[in-house]
C-alpha cells in the first residue's frame, strides 16, 4: 500500500474527505453577508485548522508523533487493516441492504417495502425457511400497520410509484 | 408550603388518579422504547383524550407518561444501541458495550435504579427550588447561554477518551450540520441546497436513529453473530447487581441528578444536553476515564440519573414562564391550557395543588416504570442473543418507520440512512459520535445567544467577562480544555517517579 510520510495513504482519507466537505461548506458560507456568515464561517475555519492538525498528526514525523501523543493518544489507526475490521465484502453487503431498503421505502412505500425487505433479508441473509420468512415478514408488517396506522393514525407513506409526494 | 406538598400527594393517591398514572406509565415505557416516538408523540396523542378528564387526573396521566419515557428509551439504548429517545443516546455509550459483554441485566438494573434515584433527587430539588425558581433562571442571559453551550461541547470533546482532537473535529462537524435550515437570526435559509425539507434544519431524532441504531446495525451485520458477543456469558440475572452498583456510586448519581435538575430548569435546554453533560463530567472526574465507552457502569448511571432529574425541573420554565424546555414540554403546555391552566407566575400561586400533584406523579411514575423495567429485564436481555441476520432487518424496519413517523416526512428515511452510513464510518475510523450529537443540539442556541450577547455588548467581547456567571463558565471551559493535557502530563511524569522510587 502506498505510504505518505510513513503512514498508509488510506489513513489520511477521513480527514481529507472532511477537509473537502468543509471547504465546500465555507465556499457556500461566503455567499452570505459578512455579518450573517460570521458564526458558521468561523466554525468552518476552525474545522479546517483542526483537520490540518489531524492530517499532520497522522504522519510518522517528529511533529506528527508529538501532536498525536498530546491530542489523540487513544485513537485507533484509521487504516482498517490495523483494526478489527470486518471483511470488506460483508461491509459492502450490509450497506447495500440498508440503501436498498431505504430506496424501496421511498419508491413503493412502507407497507410494501417492509414485508418485501424482511422476506428477502431473512431468506438470503438469514437463510431461514420460506415459511419462517413469510411469517416474520407478515408479523412485522402487521405490527407496523397496527401501531403506526391504526393506533397512532399516522398515514404510512405510499411510495413515489403509488402516489406519494 | 408543607400542606400544599401533602395535598398534591394525597390528591394523587385516589383510585382514578392512580389508574391513569399507571396507564400513562405503560404508554410511556412503550413509546419511550420505540425509536422515533417518545414523549412528545405520546402526549400529543393523549391530549384530546384528556379533554373529558378532571385537570388533576389529566396531569396524573401526563406525569405517568413523562416519568416513564426515559426507562423505555434506556431499554432499547442498552440492548440494541437504538436510543428510544434522544437523551438515551448517552446511555448507549456504555450501556450497549455492557450488553455486548453479556451484562445487559446489570446495565438495565443500574439504569432503572439510577432513573428512580435521579427522579427522586430531581423532585426534591424542584420542591426546594420552585419558590425561588424565577430568580435562579434569570441569572442566565444570552452570554451565559452561549458559554454554557460551549462548555457542554468542550466537556464532551475532552471526555473523548484520549481523542480530544477527533472530538473537537466531530463537534465542529455537528455545529456545521446544526446551521443548516432557516435561521431566526438572519431571517433566511442557509445551506439547504434548495431543499424545502431542510428549511427546518436536519431533524434531530431521525439523525440520532441513524447515528446510533442504524450505524450499529450496519456494524453488527458486517461482523455477524449476536449483539452479545458470547451467548454463554449473557447474565440475565445481573439486574440486582446493577441496582447495587448504583448505590455504590452515590456521587455519580448525585452529580447526574443535580446536572439534570440544573439543565432542566434552563429554558430551551434539553434532556440530551443534561445526559451528555452528566456523562462527560463523570468521565472527567473518573480515575479510569479510558474504561468509558467500553462498558463502565458509571457511564450508564450518570446519564440516567440526569435524564429523570431533568424531567421534574423542566417543569419550572414551563410552568413559571410558559417557556417549554423541549417538544415534550411544549405539548404538555397545550394540555395545561386545554384544562384552563395558564402557565406563568399566576399559575404558581393559583394551581399549587395541581403542580405539586404533577411533580409527585412524575416521581411515582419513574419509580414504577423502573420496577417494570426490572421485572422484564430477563426476557428483554435475551434480545441480545438473537442472530444478527434476524435482528438487523427487524430493527431497521422499526428504525426507519419510527423515523418517518416523527413528522410524517419521507425525507426522514433518507436522513436516517445517511446518518447511519456516517455513523458507521465514524465507528470504523474511530471518531467519537457523541460530540456530533451534542453540537447538533446546541448549535442553534450557541449561534443565537452569541449574536444576542454581541448585540447586548455593542460588539464588545468583554460582555463575556464582566458578568459573574459568565466568568465562572469561562474558567470551567479553560479547565476542561486543559484537563486532557494535565492527564497526559501526569501519565508521563508518574512512571518516571515510580522508576526513581523503585529500589
Amino acid at each position: 500500500m502506498k505510504r505518505i510520510l510513513g503512514t498508509p495513504a488510506s489513513d489520511y482519507l477521513p480527514a481529507a474527505a472532511l477537509w473537502i466537505v468543509t471547504a465546500l461548506y465555507l465556499q457556500t458560507a461566503y455567499r452570505y453577508t459578512p455579518a450573517v456568515r460570521a458564526f458558521p464561517a468561523g466554525v468552518a475555519w476552525i474545522m479546517l485548522l483542526f483537520l490540518k492538525i489531524d492530517l499532520v498528526s497522522r504522519t510518522k514525523t517528529t511533529r506528527g508523533g508529538a501532536l498525536s501523543r498530546w491530542l489523540n493518544h487513544a485513537a485507533a489507526p484509521a487504516h482498517p487493516a490495523e483494526t478489527e475490521a470486518p471483511q470488506r465484502a460483508r461491509q459492502a453487503v450490509a450497506v447495500l441492504w440498508l440503501v436498498l431498503f431505504a430506496a424501496l421505502i421511498v419508491l413503493v412505500g412502507i407497507l410494501v417495502a417492509v414485508p418485501a425487505y424482511l422476506f428477502a433479508a431473512l431468506r438470503w441473509q438469514g437463510r431461514r425457511s420460506y415459511r419462517a420468512c413469510a411469517l416474520g415478514a407478515a408479523g412485522a408488517t402487521l405490527f407496523v400497520w397496527l401501531l403506526f396506522s391504526v393506533v397512532l393514525r399516522i398515514a404510512l407513506y405510499p411510495g413515489l410509484l403509488f402516489g406519494g409526494a | 408550603m408543607l400542606a400544599v406538598w401533602l395535598s398534591g400527594f394525597l390528591g394523587l393517591l385516589q383510585f382514578r388518579e392512580l389508574l391513569f398514572l399507571g396507564l400513562g406509565m405503560v404508554i410511556g415505557v412503550v413509546f419511550g422504547a420505540i425509536p422515533g416516538l417518545g414523549g412528545a408523540t405520546a402526549l400529543a396523542l393523549l391530549m384530546p383524550l384528556t379533554y373529558g378528564l378532571e385537570p388533576f387526573t389529566a396531569l396524573a396521566l401526563s406525569g405517568g407518561v413523562m416519568g416513564a419515557i426515559p426507562m423505555g428509551g434506556s431499554i432499547t439504548a442498552i440492548l440494541l444501541n437504538a436510543p428510544g429517545t434522544a437523551p438515551s443516546a448517552a446511555t448507549c455509550l456504555d450501556g450497549h458495550p455492557l450488553a455486548q459483554q453479556g451484562k445487559a441485566g446489570l446495565a438495565i438494573g443500574a439504569a432503572a435504579s439510577a432513573n428512580s434515584l435521579g427522579g427522586i433527587i430531581g423532585t426534591m430539588s424542584v420542591l426546594a427550588v420552585l419558590p425561588i425558581a424565577k430568580q435562579l433562571v434569570l441569572l442566565f442571559g444570552p452570554p451565559e447561554f452561549f458559554l454554557l453551550a460551549i462548555f457542554a461541547l468542550v466537556t464532551v470533546a475532552s471526555a473523548s477518551r484520549g481523542k480530544l482532537l477527533r472530538g473537537l473535529i466531530t463537534g465542529a462537524l455537528g455545529l456545521m450540520i446544526s446551521f443548516v435550515g432557516y435561521s431566526d437570526v438572519t431571517g433566511g435559509e442557509w445551506f439547504t441546497l434548495g431543499s424545502e425539507y431542510l428549511w427546518d434544519g436536519i431533524p434531530l431524532v431521525p439523525s440520532l436513529i441513524g447515528l446510533f441504531a442504524v450505524a450499529e446495525m450496519i456494524n453488527l451485520a458486517a461482523k455477524g453473530g449476536t449483539v452479545s458477543r458470547s451467548a454463554d456469558t449473557v447474565k440475565v440475572t445481573g439486574m440486582w447487581s446493577g441496582v447495587i452498583e448504583t448505590f455504590r456510586h452515590p456521587v455519580t448519581v448525585l452529580r447526574g441528578s443535580l446536572i439534570g435538575t440544573f439543565i432542566g430548569a434552563i429554558p430551551g435546554e434539553s434532556g440530551t444536553v443534561a445526559a451528555f453533560l452528566s456523562y462527560s463530567l463523570t468521565v472527567q472526574a473518573s480515575k479510569d476515564p479510558e474504561s468509558f465507552g467500553k462498558g463502565n457502569i458509571e457511564g450508564v448511571i450518570a446519564p440516567e440519573a440526569a435524564i429523570n432529574a431533568k424531567d421534574g425541573s423542566a417543569l419550572i420554565p414551563t410552568i413559571a414562564f410558559g417557556i417549554p424546555s423541549g417538544a415534550e414540554m411544549a405539548v404538555f403546555l397545550g394540555i395545561l391550557v386545554l384544562h384552563g391552566m395558564q402557565p406563568g407566575p399566576l399559575m404558581l400561586m393559583q394551581n399549587q395543588t395541581e403542580i405539586y400533584g404533577l411533580v409527585w406523579a412524575l416521581t411515582l411514575s419513574c419509580l414504577l416504570a423502573s420496577s417494570l423495567g426490572l421485572l422484564f429485564v430477563r426476557p428483554l436481555s435475551l434480545i441480545t442473543l438473537i442472530d444478527a441476520d434476524v435482528l438487523v432487518p427487524l430493527v431497521l424496519c422499526v428504525a426507519f418507520v419510527g423515523s418517518y413517523s416523527v413528522n410524517g416526512e419521507i425525507e426522514n428515511v433518507v436522513v436516517t440512512a445517511a446518518f447511519g452510513l456516517m455513523g458507521y464510518l465514524m465507528i470504523r475510523f474511530d471518531y467519537p459520535r457523541l460530540t456530533v450529537v451534542i453540537a447538533m443540539v446546541l448549535g442553534n442556541t450557541a449561534e443565537r445567544s452569541f449574536l444576542q450577547a454581541m448585540q447586548m455588548g455593542d460588539g464588545d467581547w468583554s460582555i463575556f467577562l464582566n458578568r459573574r456567571v459568565s466568568a465562572i463558565l469561562i474558567a470551567c471551559i479553560v479547565i476542561m480544555l486543559a484537563m486532557p493535557f494535565m492527564r497526559a502530563l501526569v501519565r508521563r511524569v508518574a512512571p518516571r517517579k515510580e522508576a526513581r522510587s523503585a529500589p
